[in-house]
């Protein structure tokens, strides 16, 4: 139990929850502004995969990592507004569109790999470098707290400055206030001349390029490659924190940092002379808690409600 | 929603997922040989995909080598990493009469190919790294699986070779920069028999050349993609490289990627698996890390089954279990291995193969 208790409060383990938590936010905040214009995205592990792979290829053969990750962010975003064609003009059920694009990413990518690169892996055979870490000048001399904050990927900081701005956004902005009006009360929204399907088509193309740079972030600061499927569940793991954070900007970023502090935890004390079926089942136990939270936080909450009517 | 909106969206959401069975899956590298030469005629169906640069890269390039000097017909099935489109796609695949030996590998085929056998008694059927079970029972193996022929790999002995040099690595501080470290790390994909018995093998090396088992540290990748998420693969490494250890070596397929960036980032250093990831990794600073690979040779035994298969004298009905002895593992024992590692220890090295061998050390086995 010490051995746990030292790892929980050391510095290594605390730069580590930011590092995995990025993912996370980023395709959150995604997740969330979907929700918020009154349309799920399923399709952010797609929007992640086909970023991080396109990220790869262009950085690798252009040899210029910026344009790697605005083409990986363009295409997610993209794959967003194909969401919004498939699920606003075309009347798709969105769950049905939402896994068409995950399995149109997977497949699409290890095709493009395979095409350019002869290569049915990914893309560790070609060298596409990664975004830059950015150390911190004067945070970096602070004992303990320069460890953890500095020296972080560049994306690790726009991660967790994205949670201010996302809120920014929705609360303090006039197309924010769009956004939420179109998905709570399209209607509504229609007759006092808010143009309804041009906002959600803008929200659902932010949502994909923030799932795009949290692809971005696994294929060139994680690791600096590619590998198929290498979101690994992670969009879905994101999704799952959209609505453990009650729809809302900050409960979003406590619930995706909750769920990178999980898999932190699980790395770390993996290595302890714990079973590691049991350490692998945290983030996922954690999950299962926090909806069946969410779930009874709504009943109570309808339950509150017919009093109104 | 009208009706004809709806049949849309269902040949859309079709279209998109056949193509990306296409792209991940059954699309495949058939490649087949120029002429019907007459020869014998595999089919490998590949649970997963090919270009994981290890196991079944190695299983390809060992029947492409058939394919080019024994005269076989290769055609390559890839079922994709789906464990639904599995079972469905053995069937598929054994029921075409496209072929005369139908291959596959590790221990989740062993059932479906269990199941196959019996229902296609004038097929041969070859099982890599885990055997079916010939005693029959549970709806497999009917007819004792006698065309079935089963290879398994003493990996255990790979392990035991990779935590001995590394004690003896540790021992002679011979890691430049890691000198006063004494923890070495192991990360397996997930915890099944085959990968622990790597694990068990190296600390059991590593035990005999004098190091303490509480300085092996293991971890295992889990989730959803164990052998491929290098993004975890490398999280774990930090973690071992944070906690003192100077060399880790990643058993995890794909994910081990994220152990050479970790290794670079922290100064440190690894194994490779599998193949010699000195030589496929294309980074300088990555290579260097690498100061051998353990290897597993599916490619050599497969190939010498086709050479067997070939001659008639194949043994089906039976396990073949292959390790150091006879080539199937082993370490790679190159220019940069000669650099890195002190004369007294490859001699060390050399005389614990012996004594696997020889008999003298039985290595244990998670078996």
């Amino acid at each position: 139990m010490n051995a746990v208790v030292g790892v929980v409060f050391s510095s290594a383990f605390l730069a580590a929850v930011m590092r995995v938590a990025t993912p996370y936010l980023l395709a959150a905040f995604g997740g969330l502004i979907a929700e918020r214009v009154g349309v799920s995205n399923i399709a952010l592990e797609g929007q992640m995969l086909a970023a991080a792979c396109t990220g790869a290829l262009v950085a690798g053969h252009q040899g210029s990592v910026a344009l790697g990750a605005v083409s990986g962010i363009a295409v997610a975003a993209l794959l967003g507004l194909l969401l919004a064609a498939l699920r606003l003009h075309l009347g798709a059920d969105v769950i049905i569109a939402g896994i068409g694009l995950n399995l149109l990413a997977s497949g699409g990518t290890a095709y493009a790999v395979f095409a350019l690169l002869g290569d049915k892996g990914g893309t560790s055979g070609l060298q596409s470098g990664s975004l830059p870490r950015l150390h911190l000048w004067g945070v970096e001399r602070i004992p303990v707290l320069g460890e953890i904050l500095s020296g972080q990927n560049i994306v690790t900081y726009l991660a967790f400055l994205a949670a201010p701005v996302v809120a920014w956004l929705l609360y303090r902005t006039r197309f924010g206030f769009h956004l939420r009006a179109v998905g709570e009360a399209p209607d509504a929204a229609r007759s006092v001349g808010i143009p309804v399907r041009r906002v959600q088509c803008l929200g659902l193309a932010l949502s994909g390029a923030l799932a795009g740079l949290a692809g971005v972030f696994l294929s060139m600061g994680y690791v600096s490659f590619f590998v198929r499927d290498m979101t690994a569940g992670r969009g879905f793991i994101a999704l799952a924190a959209v609505f453990l954070g009650g729809l809302r900007p900050w409960g979003v970023f406590l619930a995706a940092l909750a769920f990178g502090a999980a898999e932190a935890l699980a790395v770390q004390v993996g290595t302890l002379d714990i079973p590691p079926q049991l350490v692998s089942t945290i983030p996922y136990v954690l999950t299962l808690g926090a909806l069946a939270t969410y779930a009874y936080r709504r009943r109570r909450r309808s339950n509150a409600e017919p009093s109104r009517a | 929603m009208n009706r004809s909106r709806v049949a849309a969206v269902v040949a859309v959401a079709g279209v998109l997922a056949l193509a990306a069975c296409g792209g991940g899956g059954s699309g495949g590298a058939g490649s087949s040989s120029p002429a019907a030469s007459g020869g014998l005629r595999i089919k490998l169906v590949v649970n997963g995909g090919l270009g994981d640069k290890s196991f079944f890269d190695s299983a390809h390039e060992g029947l492409k080598r058939a394919q080019k000097n024994l005269g076989f017909d290769l055609k390559v099935v890839e079922l994709g990493s789906d464990r639904t489109k599995w079972e469905p796609g053995f069937e598929d695949a054994a029921a075409g009469d496209d072929y005369d030996i139908l291959a596959a590998g590790t221990f989740d085929v062993t059932d479906y190919i269990g199941k196959l056998a019996p229902e296609h008694p004038d097929k041969k059927f070859w099982v890599f790294d885990a055997p079916v079970d010939y005693r029959g029972g549970g709806g497999v193996c009917a007819n004792r699986c006698e065309n079935v022929y089963s290879v398994t790999f003493k990996q255990n002995e790979g392990g035991y070779l990779a935590g001995f040099l590394a004690q003896k690595l540790v021992a002679a501080k011979a890691l430049k920069g890691a000198e006063s470290l004494s923890k070495v790390g192991v990360i397996g994909g997930v915890k099944t028999p085959v990968i622990d018995d790597f694990v068990v093998g190296f600390k059991a090396g590593y035990t005999s050349a004098g190091g303490g088992e509480s300085d092996v540290l293991v971890q295992y990748v889990g989730g959803d993609k164990p052998f491929g998420d290098p993004a975890k693969g490398k999280e774990i490494s930090n973690a071992m490289y944070g906690q003192g250890a100077a060399l880790v070596w990643p058993v995890a397929g794909l994910s081990g990627l994220g152990t050479f960036e970790s290794a670079v980032a922290n100064k440190r250093y690894t194994f490779g698996i599998d193949s010699d990831q000195h030589e496929t990794l294309v980074d300088q600073a990555q290579r260097d890390t690498v100061i051998t690979s353990m290897l597993k040779n599916v490619g050599n035994a497969l190939y010498k089954a086709a050479e067997q298969a070939k001659a008639g004298s194949l043994k089906y009905g039976a396990v073949d279990s292959i390790g150091l002895k006879q080539d199937a593992v082993g370490y790679v024992d190159n220019d940069h291995f000669k650099q890195v590692v002190p004369e007294s220890v490859r001699t060390d090295l050399r005389q614990a193969v012996d004594r696997i061998n020889s008999g003298t050390v039985r290595v244990p086995t998670a078996f």
